[in-house]
């Protein structure tokens, strides 16, 4: 009971610090945009014009006081999908979403029958 | 001279693997238990041809013979020794030569090492494995020939891309093609396993060796591309989820969940179907990730069009072999009859190899989403490092948790004792986490229980290695691949984590100061080396945290041929950490753009991959002894 006790409140302890860890991260925010012009580099690690440019405006948005998800937004709806790493969910990409978490799914689902099975025979 | 010493050779070959095949259908009507020695011969002398043919290859690089196509595409007069010699692979046409050598080799070793095995079974594996040979020769005599003369013969090459010229990238293809292609030999053994009803006991034992090797060396290609991209493409990271990387990734999850479920095949009779399934899958993943990387059809489906005749090839090819070799399965499936227990070995390696197909499939999806929603849709999107990291890295938290029980657990059936000691090593895992980041900074919830969980995958492997030695009949392999795989990801975490890195703008003399580095611009030099002038900034970095100085010097290199311009990262490695720093020129100014990075435990990411294809090579050492 006691061991309970303890690691029950060291995982309050754990979720309390956490709530302070979570203000913008600008170097997260440019890993995550594509630079256009670029092969396969991300606006964070190019040193085209491009990406420097790209910089300015996701800071100036930052200033602005853009959520992070508001800033993706904008630079869809400016150079398209293509440029954000982390595709937006949407009809297009539902499955791309949903089918890993389905075949997770399944797959647990078919080794618990397979187990289940056994125990009924 | 040497372009017709390479095409007979290929055109050689050919015959060779027909006249193979048609002595092996000739030696299944003979009932005696052993091979003709002709074969074994045949077999032998299309090895050592191979081997020439390729020779033959080199030396055409090494004396700069440019009225070869592949040396004139790729290589240079005045390029390092080195660099011509590696250049006879770093190219598709090369490359495609290495991948049928390695076939034929192996069809040849796993032909005189398993001469305790059926003959039918041996004889069927060594049909399959010429067919294949077969097919990737034709390929490269009629499409991707590295020996295609041009007429009239250029004075000079045009070069090979800089960036590929270095040692990581030199080994890189070899290594990771003997884990690609070596795979090639447990899908014809498949096949065969299928054709000749072999059991399934005979069958595990006949291609553990060959899995755990191709395994070994799958590993270490991927670490040695991947350190190349840390050190030569100049953003401190060491995975991108690239598709090309990604296609060296998706063999390895099949083959990672191949060695697990062999273990219960051979030791247990059982999952035969399943085995067989994951041998075919991952040649045929190694193949699909040579069209995906060959076929330029991942950048965009533009460029696969402007060229399409590589890439319609080997799905051609494909879509032969997945149909050939479903054909074959379905025709011999039975339905078997399952005896798990929840509580036993068997479940937790197929819990593993749940997990593994999960990974597999989620990066498979996203490698070939983009294409099929630009074909499809017309839309281009990218899926990058934030797709993989939010579907994967909760699924991680949950396997390295099974990862670390599983072993445990015995055969057949078990009972649930060990609760209080996994409870108390969970424990003393949340505590060191806490620990760490009470410390030295707070990290997301995810962060959190990645580390926890791998501490806890750590600890529980180094406890069952305190008690396996005691009981003298313990596997050292296993134990060095979990706790490894436990360092890999903690070590990840903890460098994702503590990474920080600055960018700014700076002039020679000028100094920046931030958190608790001074870093100063010292000076500018050029030098001319033998292919290319670099300009080399030096740098003094002094950190008042440790009180320690240090010099680093990145370079921006001006390469003539091809011209290119590259930036090369200056490192400075440690135990702890890797400071890292790149320099670029900015357009109609002095001043350069500096990033300069610290990324902690590096050099403990590097060592636990060598750690886990460590113990795939110490396992098949070890098997090895065994048998003989």
């Amino acid at each position: 009971m006691r061991v309970k006790t303890l690691i029950l409140s060291f995982v309050i302890i754990m979720n309390i610090s956490n709530v302070f860890a979570n203000d913008i991260n600008k170097n997260e925010i440019f890993k995550n945009i594509r630079c256009l012009i670029c092969q396969g580099q991300s606006v964070a690690d190019s040193n085209s014009d491009f990406a420097q440019t790209i910089k300015l405006v996701v800071n100036d948005l930052i200033d602005d006081g853009k959520s992070e998800n508001e800033i993706y937004n904008f630079l869809i709806e400016k150079y398209g999908e293509w440029i954000v790493y982390k595709p937006p969910f949407n009809s297009f990409t539902s499955i791309l979403w949903i089918f890993p978490y389905l075949a997770f799914i399944i797959g647990g689902v078919l080794i618990f029958l397979l187990i289940n099975k056994r125990e009924n025979r | 001279m040497l372009s017709n010493i390479g095409n007979s050779i290929l055109f050689f070959n050919l015959l060779l693997s027909l006249s193979i095949i048609y002595f092996a259908f000739q030696e299944l009507k003979r009932n005696y238990n052993f091979i003709n020695k002709k074969i074994y011969y045949i077999s032998l002398i299309q090895s050592t041809l191979i081997i020439i043919c390729f020779f033959t290859l080199i030396a055409g690089f090494l004396i700069s013979d440019f009225s070869i196509n592949a040396v004139y595409q790729n290589s240079h007069s005045l390029k390092p020794t080195f660099y011509k010699i590696s250049g006879t692979w770093g190219n598709h046409e090369g490359s495609l030569l290495l991948w049928v050598i390695i076939l034929t080799i192996f069809s040849f070793l796993f032909l005189v090492t398993n001469k305790n095995h059926s003959k039918k079974y041996r004889v069927y594996t060594l049909i399959t494995q010429n067919i294949l040979i077969i097919g990737f020769i034709f390929f490269i005599l009629f499409n991707s020939n590295p020996f295609d003369v041009i007429i009239p013969t250029p004075n000079e090459g045009l070069g090979l891309n800089p960036i590929l010229q270095d040692p990581a990238l030199a080994i890189h293809p070899p290594l990771l093609y003997l884990g690609f292609v070596g795979s090639s030999i447990y899908f014809s053994a498949a096949i065969a396993s299928l054709l000749t009803n072999y059991s399934g006991h005979n069958f595990a034992r006949s291609i553990k060796n060959w899995v755990l090797i191709s395994w070994s060396f799958q590993t270490i290609g991927i670490l040695a591309g991947s350190i190349w991209a840390y050190y030569e493409l100049g953003w401190g990271g060491f995975w991108f989820w690239d598709p090309v990387e990604n296609a060296s990734l998706l063999p390895w999850f099949a083959m990672t969940a191949l060695i697990h479920s062999l273990i219960v095949l051979e030791k247990r009779k059982q999952l035969y179907f399943w085995v067989i399934i994951l041998c075919l899958l991952t040649f045929t993943l190694s193949v699909v990730g040579t069209f995906l990387v060959r076929s330029g059809i991942l950048n965009s489906v533009h460029t696969f069009a402007n060229d399409p005749s590589r890439g319609i090839y080997i799905l051609i090819f494909l879509s032969l072999m997945i149909f050939g070799s479903l054909s074959i399965l379905f025709k011999r499936f039975k339905s078997n009859t399952y005896n798990f227990n929840y509580n036993s070995k068997e479940t937790f390696i197929l819990v593993n190899n749940w997990f593994m197909i999960f990974y597999l499939f989620t990066v498979f999806l996203g490698t070939i989403y983009p294409i099929v929603t630009e074909v499809f849709y017309s839309q281009k999107i990218s899926v990058g490092p934030p797709f993989y990291n939010t579907v994967i890295i909760p699924i991680v938290i949950l396997f390295l948790f099974f990862m670390s029980i599983g072993p445990k657990v015995r055969w057949i059936k078990d009972n649930i004792d060990n609760l209080k000691t996994t409870l108390m090593i969970l424990l003393g895992s949340v505590l060191i986490n806490l620990f760490i980041f009470l410390f030295f900074k707070s990290y997301s919830l995810l962060s959190n229980l990645i580390l926890i969980s791998s501490i806890f995958l750590i600890i529980s492997t180094a406890r069952d290695a305190i008690n396996l030695l005691k009981n003298k009949e313990y596997n050292i392999s296993r134990i060095i691949a979990h706790f490894s795989f436990g360092l890999l990801i903690l070590f990840i975490g903890l460098n994702y984590n503590f990474s920080s890195e600055k960018d700014f703008n700076l002039k020679v003399g000028e100094v920046k100061k931030f958190e608790n580095f001074s870093i100063k611009f010292k000076d500018l030099n050029l030098k001319e080396f033998k292919n290319y002038k670099a300009v080399i900034g030096t740098f003094e970095i002094d950190d008042f945290k440790d009180n320690t100085k240090l010099f680093l010097s990145p370079q921006i290199r001006i390469y003539d041929n091809p011209s290119t311009l590259t930036y090369e990262a200056s490192i400075r490695s440690g135990l702890l950490k890797d400071f890292y720093i790149t320099m670029s020129n900015i357009d109609r100014s002095d001043y350069y753009n500096i990033k300069f990075q610290k990324k902690p435990f590096m050099v403990w990411i590097w060592i636990s991959v060598i750690l886990i294809s460590l113990s795939g090579f110490l396992r098949f050492f070890k098997y090895e002894n065994k048998i003989n």
